[in-house]
């Protein structure tokens, strides 16, 4: 009588809004993009790699401040708002911390920063900009900044 | 002393750190790059990153809140009242009719001339209507138990559809169990989001809450303005000339319940032929007045009702029963069999009232003679009233809706309504006249100005008529 049921595995995530960061290759395809993003911006702009590195740098910079750390709430309706005062990032992995894909994400910019700075060789003004962009993504991933809006930046109104 | 103490530190850090950058060590070369000062940063932000990797993942506790903090909220929470608080002109209380509401009826124990309900042929209370109500009770009961597709079709109702059909000629019909949810779910069954509705600003509110539903583009044109719905047209061409797929209808309604206009059929049908839309029809008003034989607006004008591509109508006013139909080719009338919300999710029409519209419309084909006396009726009327003081008749010479219109409006729609009903409540009570004025639901968007109107019967006698526009003309002339 015991097995009459069938045992589901519940999803482990239920967040349509992130769920997509629980595939498989979603870190080798986010590597891959920020490659490429280089490369591109090399032949496009023919510029010395180090530029290029600090202008893909500022340009993660920008789409992931905005996309995980601006916006919040999910394009869906049917999780009726329960996300509506959350950021992306405070839904990835139902806000656990500290968690393998977190640490995902807090990495890719120091070694983005760590790549960009070295080879600008730590020069003015690309220092500053970099150093910037580093201290707003890793603070911003902070657990202890979890759910806390500093100086009241991007609050409920 | 503290601040020498501090200098020397420093002053010490930066000796060991240039040593340290300096070392020869720290001259290496790494792709062309050199190192330099390089190492020390690297080297911190990788044991930076080492040290974020050994960390050990967590749940972040979740704080229940403290009682105090629960004191506030509830301090400052302060409820939105559900209804907005009722003012002195909501409290109104409408007069109360105590018998049928056939051309003569009770009103506070006396009776009064009704020109309030829309009987238009005078079948209220018709002794066919009754017999045919009467034996359909006994043998059918009074409700049908479900919705059509759910054990509640009974043959009156497909006598029903059938009769209606044959009578305005279209090739099938369907049943609804009450008038304004025919149109409320019929423009909904078929136009859908991102879908176009032109539709007159005129359109009663059963219209309105239909083009609502369907979630789709509705541009209002001018009411019953062919230049501005030329327009309207024209520029909705134009600006969706690169759209694939997208469904575009006008809804009209043929006889305005808010101002007595008929629809000008003719023009529409051209307009809708050149710009290649669908037309919605609403016959609420004119389905058993308008035409010769009570067929309605394109009777009137002449018009094969092929043309439309789906009329609906009340049952309510002419044929004195209840309920609404929706009549149009047959794929038009089985699309909505599914996908009609107001047809498939509610009970279906009491087989005695489906019975009754098939006897009222028997009655109406006997006797043509119910549709001169109307005509006549309205004529008479409009004739009596013609030099009311301070009113003009707005509607059009053949509407059994005569509204009369202010002539100067008296700055806004409150005084103008209020200036109205105390019309209406003097005639009343003066001249047991019944007569209402056109007050509007808060949900109704209708622009249109305000007026009373007194909805004609052929039941009425040539007296009854008299005696409204006589008294009417007296008590406008005493506030004028």
């Amino acid at each position: 009588m015991a097995n009459l049921y069938v045992k589901a595995v519940p999803p482990a995530d239920l967040n349509r809004n992130t769920e997509w960061f629980t595939y498989p290759g979603v870190w080798t395809t986010y590597i891959l993009i920020l490659f490429f993003t280089w490369i591109l911006v090399l032949s496009v702009f023919g510029c010395s790699p180090g530029i290029a590195w600090t202008i893909v740098n500022l340009a993660h910079f920008l789409v992931t401040y905005h996309f995980f750390h601006w916006k919040k709430g999910t394009p869906f309706a049917d999780d009726q708002g329960i996300y509506n005062r959350l950021t992306w990032w405070e839904q990835v992995d139902n806000g656990q911390q500290l968690t393998r894909n977190r640490k995902f994400l807090t990495v890719v910019p120091l070694v983005l920063y760590l790549i960009a700075s070295h080879t600008t060789d730590y020069e003015h003004p690309m220092l500053l900009f970099n150093t910037f962009a580093v201290i707003v993504l890793v603070v911003a991933k902070f657990p202890n900044m979890h759910k806390v809006r500093i100086f009241g930046i991007n609050a409920d109104k | 002393m503290m601040a020498s103490t501090v200098l020397n530190f420093v002053n010490t850090t930066v000796v060991w750190v240039t040593h340290a950058l300096d070392a020869p060590s720290a001259r290496a070369t790494v792709f062309g790059f050199n190192i330099g000062g390089h190492l020390f940063i690297e080297v911190l932000l990788l044991v930076v990153i080492l040290f974020l990797l050994s960390q050990k993942s967590y749940k972040p506790p979740k704080r229940p809140l403290t009682n105090k903090e629960i004191d506030e909220l509830c301090d400052e929470w302060a409820p939105q009242p559900l209804i907005p608080s009722l003012d002195k002109d909501m409290q109104y209380e409408p007069p109360v009719l105590e018998s049928a509401a056939g051309p003569h009826t009770i009103v506070n124990g006396k009776e009064v001339v009704n020109f309030a309900s829309a009987n238009y042929l005078g079948l209220i209370g018709h002794q066919k209507l009754l017999d045919s109500c009467s034996s359909a009770l006994e043998k059918y009961g009074v409700g049908s138990c479900g919705p059509r597709g759910f054990y509640g079709t009974i043959d009156v109702h497909l006598d029903c559809e059938a009769r209606i059909a044959k009578f305005l000629g279209t090739p099938d019909s369907i049943l609804y169990s009450y008038g304004l949810s025919t149109m409320f779910s019929a423009i909904p069954a078929f136009s859908k989001k991102g879908d176009i509705i032109v539709a007159d600003e005129g359109v009663h509110w059963g219209i309105q809450n239909g083009l609502y539903l369907s979630r789709s583009t509705v541009v209002y044109f001018r009411h019953n303005d062919m230049d501005s719905l030329k327009e309207t047209l024209e520029n909705i061409t134009s600006k969706y000339k690169h759209t694939k797929n997208l469904r575009r209808y006008i809804v009209v309604e043929a006889l305005y319940q808010n101002s007595g206009q008929i629809a000008p059929l003719d023009d529409i049908i051209k307009l809708k032929e050149k710009y290649r839309f669908r037309i919605l029809l609403d016959e609420s008003n004119s389905f058993g007045v308008l035409g010769s034989s009570g067929r309605g607006l394109t009777e009137h004008y002449g018009i094969p009702v092929e043309k439309l591509d789906l009329i609906t109508a009340a049952m309510g006013h002419a044929l004195a029963t209840e309920g609404g139909f929706c009549t149009g080719s047959a794929r038009v009338i089985d699309h909505q069999r599914l996908s009609s919300s107001g047809y498939v999710f509610s009970a279906s029409l009491p087989p005695y009232l489906a019975s009754a519209a098939i006897t009222a419309i028997d009655v109406l084909e006997e006797n043509p003679i119910l549709l001169t006396k109307l005509k006549n009726n309205i004529a008479v009327l409009r004739k009596g009233l013609v030099e009311i003081p301070g009113f003009t008749i707005a509607s059009h010479p053949e509407s059994p809706i005569v509204y009369l219109r202010l002539k100067k409006s008296m700055g806004s729609l409150n005084n103008d309504i209020h200036l109205l009903e105390s019309i209406a409540e003097r005639v009343l009570k003066e001249d047991s006249v019944f007569v209402v004025t056109s007050r509007r639901s808060t949900l109704d968007k209708c622009r249109l100005p305000v007026g009373i109107r007194l909805f004609v019967s052929a039941g009425h006698s040539e007296s009854d008529l008299h005696k409204a526009s006589e008294s009417l003309k007296r008590v406008a002339a005493l506030v004028f």
